[in-house]
């Protein structure tokens, strides 16, 4: 009973912390999308995948927040790099919204 | 020999005719080099993420390019001499 009571406590919170936790911060996906969806493939021209892999500076997002698997998080780094070199994404956060005026 | 993708970001104020002279010359240097061109893409105009050369734009052309790899060396380095050319990428390409 007791271990049930610390479990739910804990779900709770985690839960809460991952609403509250930065505006934008998606929630942590439990597996590696790309393990769980074979479909989806790594590529530095579907910009709009790898997106959601930066945040709104531009960073490449952390394995804690991507959920990514060790080698799926290497492809994610890899194909943002790419996409950064050609324009597809921005090194900074300073873009389209910005720049159009 | 290995297949290839080469991204090629050309400057955006050129007119068709300048475009297709690059784009043949790139050709020429693929040729030369004894691979081919499986296909070519054209992305058209896109907004760029950033600026490069002062630009916001640029006209993106994405290439399937067969080549032996003791030549990529070789297209690499007159593709930067290629005044229309802003920026490039070649990058193998990954077999799924």
């Amino acid at each position: 009973m007791i271990d049930d009571s610390n479990s739910s406590g804990s779900n709770d919170r985690r839960r809460s912390r991952s609403y509250s936790g930065g505006r934008r911060y998606q929630r942590k996906p439990r597996y590696c999308i790309f393990c769980s969806d074979k479909t989806l493939e790594l590529d530095y021209k579907n910009y709009s995948l790898l997106r959601k892999f930066i945040t709104e500076e531009g960073k490449i997002r952390p394995r804690r927040q991507t959920g990514a698997c060790a080698k799926h998080q290497r492809g994610v780094a890899r194909e943002i790099k790419r996409a950064r070199h050609i324009a597809l994404l921005p090194y900074t956060g300073e873009t389209w919204e910005e720049s159009i005026r | 020999m290995n297949t290839y993708e080469l991204v090629v970001i050309i400057h955006p104020d050129l007119d068709d005719e300048a475009i297709d002279q690059a784009l043949t010359r790139i050709k020429n240097w693929i040729a030369d080099g004894g691979g081919k061109i499986e296909k070519t893409d054209n992305w058209g105009k896109r907004r760029l993420a950033y600026e490069i050369q002062k630009q916001r734009e640029g006209i993106y052309y994405l290439m399937d390019v067969i080549l032996p790899p003791t030549s990529i060396a070789e297209l690499e380095r007159n593709i930067i001499i290629l005044e229309p050319v802003m920026r490039h990428m070649i990058v193998t390409k990954n077999e799924s």
